[in-house]
């Protein structure tokens, strides 16, 4: 019998979602289809984290993340 | 993928409207949207789009995700010209009491620039040769940031960005180069270390001296002390991104040097052709110093002459790809030099570099028209100084214009 992923509910641009337990950052910015994922910048609970990071950081449950958009021209 | 390929086909390079292969320009002043909340999310940066052009423009982010890749930077942000970028660069990590430590080799309107600063409190403080030897004694507590030219315009000084840009973060100071003589075609300043990187677009980056604009691409990877660098205050919680978010959001934005949607047009059409053309360039100025360096008297002044003190550091650095596009060569005489430039063919007289067409001037009495004599010689401008900036023309007519035109400033 295949196991399922455990699950954790976290807050993505406001609104929250459910997620893999453990899901990094890199991941979470492909499963959001985030747009212009080069420039995107990345905040958990409000600490910004660095682009090289963004493939080991894990999230936890309660997390709050905002994708901010500041590096690839536009407002 | 190598460079020429990147240039049409890396990552920046995306799917245009209508399947079009170059970006549309986007010549519109603002941005409309269909409901309150979704402009409201792009005002707060939470989404993906455009509002008003002086802070955006689909046009002008192509340009600049386009130079952000070549230079492998974090952002790029265009402005209206090569000064605007260096000034608004400057302004956004220095205050009043703040200190620069700079080559004495740039170009004479970066020279300016720092004498204008000195009303606004921020003093620089020249080196003649950037070696740790001469930029070790003028640094203190208010230093908060050394600059240089990768290629020294017009003196050619070749900065060592590696050693520079390591003693510079030994003293928690960022690097800021001008790499506009160089271009990423030579190097990428920020793989060696450095913290800024600005050009002037205007020149070889757009490649046909038809549109003029500036830009700056920061690494993101300088560990601010923000107690240190006040000009950041407020930006504590970005690290790293610090900088560029504060120059995007508040003093580039603010202070309006943004630019024109049709000149970052202009400059995605001619960089698509820099790594040609700068392989064109390097070549005809190596073989027109070559030349040249035969006639007696001239003094050339080009880094692949074998009496050349960055000779080897130029060919390491540069990954033997080539010296640059610009050398000098000493007339005899401002009369001298005067008799050269009025005595060309189709060698142009005009005040610009990195042109398709090769340029000559008279720097003394014009671009460094507002230095001192100090100044003028420290960056290797003298009275009878000739600044070339090769083009793409056939090396031989070249040779033979500037041939017969020093060969009538001789003439008795």
């Amino acid at each position: 019998m295949m196991q399922e992923d455990a699950v954790m509910k976290i807050t993505v641009a406001g609104d929250r979602k459910e997620v893999k337990d453990g899901i990094t950052v890199a991941e979470l910015i492909a499963q959001e289809k985030v747009e212009t994922p080069e420039y995107v910048s990345v905040s958990v609970n409000e600490e910004f984290i660095q682009k090289e990071d963004f493939e080991t950081r894990k999230l936890e449950a309660g997390d709050e993340v905002e994708f901010l958009y500041f590096m690839g021209g536009g407002c | 993928m190598n460079f020429n390929t990147k240039l049409l086909h890396g990552k920046a390079v995306k799917p245009y409207a209508d399947d079009a292969t170059i970006p549309q320009i986007s010549q519109v002043s603002a941005f409309q949207y269909e409901t309150a909340e979704e402009q409201e999310r792009v005002f707060q940066h939470k989404a993906v789009g455009f509002a008003y052009t002086r802070v955006g423009n689909p046009t002008v982010a192509a340009f600049e995700q386009r130079i952000n890749e070549l230079e492998g930077g974090n952002a790029a942000i265009a402005c209206s010209s090569g000064m605007s970028a260096i000034t608004l660069g400057l302004l956004n990590m220095l205050c009043a009491g703040d200190e620069i430590i700079a080559s004495s080799s740039l170009y004479g309107g970066t020279l300016d620039l720092f004498e204008d600063l000195i009303k606004f409190g921020i003093t620089t403080r020249f080196v003649e040769h950037m070696t740790i030897e001469e930029i070790e004694p003028l640094i203190n507590e208010k230093t908060k940031l050394i600059f240089s030219e990768v290629i020294g315009n017009p003196g050619l000084a070749v900065l060592d960005i590696r050693t520079i840009a390591d003693y510079a973060h030994s003293k928690g100071i960022p690097l800021m180069v001008d790499s506009t003589t160089a271009t990423p075609y030579l190097v990428n300043p920020i793989r060696l270390g450095a913290n800024f990187v600005v050009h002037s677009s205007s020149k070889y980056i757009n490649g046909g001296g038809n549109s003029i604009s500036g830009v700056l691409i920061d690494a993101a990877k300088f560990k601010w002390d923000f107690e240190k660098f006040r000009a950041l205050d407020g930006y504590k919680k970005y690290g790293p991104l610090a900088y560029t978010i504060r120059l995007r959001t508040d003093i580039w934005e603010n202070m309006g040097s943004c630019l024109s949607p049709f000149n970052a047009f202009m400059n995605i059409v001619g960089m698509e052709t820099l790594g040609i053309r700068m392989e064109r360039i390097c070549s005809n100025a190596d073989t027109i110093a070559h030349a040249l360096n035969e006639i007696d008297g001239l003094a050339v002044n080009y880094p692949s002459l074998d009496n050349n003190p960055y000779r080897e550091l130029a060919e390491q650095q540069f990954d033997g790809k080539g010296f640059g596009g610009i050398l000098t060569f000493r007339a005899g005489s401002k009369e001298k030099a005067f008799k050269v430039l009025n005595a060309l063919k189709f060698v142009t007289r005009a005040s610009n570099i990195g042109d398709i067409r090769t340029l000559a001037i008279h720097p003394a009495s014009t671009l460094f028209i507002r230095s001192n004599e100090q100044a003028k010689k420290a960056a290797g401008v003298y009275e009878d100084t000739i600044r070339i900036s090769a083009g793409i023309e056939d090396a031989g007519d070249l040779i033979d214009d500037l041939k017969q035109a020093i060969r009538a400033s001789r003439e008795i």
